[in-house]
């Protein structure tokens, strides 16, 4: 059973939910492999900061350099599917995702009353 | 159990309506204009009442907040530029809410104000930290109905009630009209504040509400919205029978509670100066969390006060910067009362871009399923837009015009 | 590898000139596997559409097909002669 997906207005700017549910940041842009006369299709999500150079012109360039450029790469075997998110078969660790929030959050657990 | 749950959401709700923005335009349009304006509250209300019951239905069906949709709508560019000003806008107002705690409290203790603006700013920040959402809300909501004393105060003011009544029909003023075109919209835009449908619509989400609870989303915006809306007319008729041709414009905090004490006396002006430290305090928190829901959902981290401090550790980092930042704005010495004045107008030029993804989402069946907008959401989803965009685009141009209302 | 920013903004057009609109959105079928792109949307309807506007069953012909595509080059993406919107 196939349906047709609209990439940039279906896909592209939706958040990312792991396997528990956790937000993990948003589709920023896809990666495609393929070409003219060929199949082209979709092969990878990008996610990060880095994604979004392309996206903005100047303001990306540097709203990408603020947030450190990073760019998660995320194949399109690890979705389990699209709906109003996209939801991942993995945790956010496994796939490289969430790392600002697990940097921060031994930082959190010091202060008292972190857990509420 | 159901209605008493209700019950308290629109308690809070009320009490949670006036922030300072309305209390400085609903006293100083009363002071300029008398009841010349209490149409436009009218049209502020209903407006907020149809943006916030669509917003709460769009987060509780499709779990979406406000920026999750702008994203998603407008693209990652324009997307950026709503956030961006939305950010700043919400710095400004923040700053002018705590401020306006910091004066409260120094009319009620006789503390410096500077030491009061650091007090003010550990409370929040333990509150915020220690206590769950609904708690927040219900803490701060039901301080706030002590601005209820207004209320009283209209009625025991005796003002003349059929001007009063004649002020809820639309009219076009007989002289200036510029200034009163820039009340209306200040009237306007305080009523429908970007920060309130942006932290209604998180709120949603933070109270985990389903599509069993859509009765108490509408019940919420409906009856609160509604019933603080009548306090907004309390404000400008207090406003109108105390202050209009007697040359005092309300600058001070100290004038508006004082709205309280000449009919009310001692108690008049200890709830009113106590309802002013909850209402605009909760309105505090409520900016201060729209600034790191907008942050967090444009940037698809996880956030939420429901997921707990370490539970979202970038949203927690983010609203304690917030909350610093406009601890900072508010030692510099800016007066709050004046801050507030731009805070609301430029909040007014920021309305469309927030308020077109909703409705646009609003009415898209694949999140939505069967809880589309039906006709009357739409018809009024519209008609508010054209409003929206005239504020809008007459905003800066009438503050720069009237001088800020100084005319 | 190509990405999916990199074809927005790219004038669609035949090798003999014929303009059909600037590339807004990639038209794909979703099975079991990876998505694999059927079209190249185009010009301001498509965009109408990304806003949330125009329902897609209601649409006009807005989209171009990807086996249509020649080359890619420039800023643009090039299609065969006698190629019609879809």
């Amino acid at each position: 059973m196939t349906k047709t997906l609209d990439l940039g207005l279906q896909l592209v700017d939706r958040q990312l939910l792991d396997s528990e549910d956790r937000r993990c940041g948003n589709v920023d842009d896809l990666a495609l492999e393929g070409g003219p006369g060929e199949r082209l299709e979709v092969v990878a999500i990008l996610s990060g900061p880095g994604a979004w150079r392309r996206r903005a012109g100047l303001i990306g360039r540097f709203a990408a350099w603020i947030g450190g450029g990073r760019v998660v790469r995320i194949p399109w075997e690890e979705v389990a599917n699209v709906s109003a998110h996209v939801k991942l078969r993995k945790r956010a660790e496994e796939l490289g995702l969430g790392r600002g929030d697990d940097r921060l959050r031994p930082f959190i657990q010091k202060i008292p009353g972190a857990e509420r | 159990m159901k209605i008493f749950q209700i019950a308290l959401g629109i308690l809070a709700a009320i009490g949670g309506f006036v922030d300072i923005g309305d209390l400085v335009f609903n006293v100083s349009a009363g002071a300029t204009f008398g009841y010349q304006l209490l149409w436009v509250i009218v049209v502020g209300v209903v407006g907020i009442i149809v943006y916030s019951e669509m917003c709460g239905r769009v987060a509780t069906v499709s779990g979406k907040a406000v920026f999750d949709a702008v994203r998603e709508r407008l693209g990652f560019r324009t997307g950026l530029a709503a956030l961006v000003s939305a950010q700043v806008v919400n710095l400004m107002t923040l700053t002018a809410e705590i401020g306006g705690v910091a004066i409260c409290l120094q009319l009620l203790s006789g503390l410096p104000y500077r030491w009061l603006i650091v007090i003010a700013g550990i409370v929040l920040a333990v509150i915020v930290w220690t206590t769950s959402f609904d708690w927040i809300e219900r803490i701060f909501g039901y301080g706030g109905l002590c601005l209820l004393v207004f209320a009283v105060a209209a009625v025991k003011l005796h003002p003349a009630w059929g001007a009063v009544g004649h002020g809820f029909v639309p009219h076009v003023p007989t002289q200036s009209p510029l200034l009163y075109a820039y009340f209306a919209i200040g009237l306007l835009g305080a009523a429908m504040t970007p920060y309130e449908v942006y932290f209604y619509s998180s709120g949603a989400i933070e109270e985990q509400w389903g599509p069993k609870d859509l009765g108490l989303n509408k019940a919420n915006a409906m009856i609160g919205y509604g019933l603080g809306g009548f306090l907004s007319f309390a404000l400008m008729i207090v406003g109108g029978a105390l202050f209009l041709g007697k040359g005092i414009e309300p600058e001070f905090l100290g004038s508006i509670a004082l709205g309280a004490e000449v009919p009310l006396g001692q108690i008049g002006l200890l709830l009113a100066l106590v309802g002013i430290v909850f209402a605009v305090g909760g309105a505090a928190i409520d900016t201060l969390f729209s600034g790191a829901y907008n942050l967090a959902q444009f940037l698809g981290w996880e956030w939420g006060r429901y997921r707990s401090n370490s539970g979202a550790p970038r949203f927690t980092v983010t609203w304690l910067v917030l909350l610093v930042l406009g601890l900072g704005l508010v030692m510099t010495g800016v007066d709050p009362v004046q801050l507030t004045e731009y805070a609301v107008i430029f909040s007014a030029v920021a309305l469309p871009l927030t308020y077109i993804p909703i409705l646009l989402v609003a009415n898209d069946r694949s999140y939505m399923r069967e809880y589309v907008n039906g006709r009357l959401a739409n018809v009024l989803g519209l008609f508010y837009l054209v409003v929206i965009v005239i504020v809008a685009l007459t905003a800066v141009p009438l503050l720069i015009l009237t001088n800020a209302g100084q005319n | 590898m190509r990405t999916f920013s990199s074809f927005l903004g790219r004038m669609v057009e035949t090798e003999s000139g014929r303009r059909f609109g600037a590339c807004r959105d990639l038209r794909a079928s979703l099975g079991h596997g990876r998505p694999e792109v059927q079209a190249i949307v185009v010009g301001r309807l498509g965009w109408l559409e990304h806003l949330g506007i125009r329902r897609p069953s209601a649409r006009p012909p807005n989209a171009v097909p990807w086996e249509a595509v020649v080359r890619i080059e420039g800023d643009r993406i090039v299609v065969r002669d006698g190629t019609e919107l879809e």
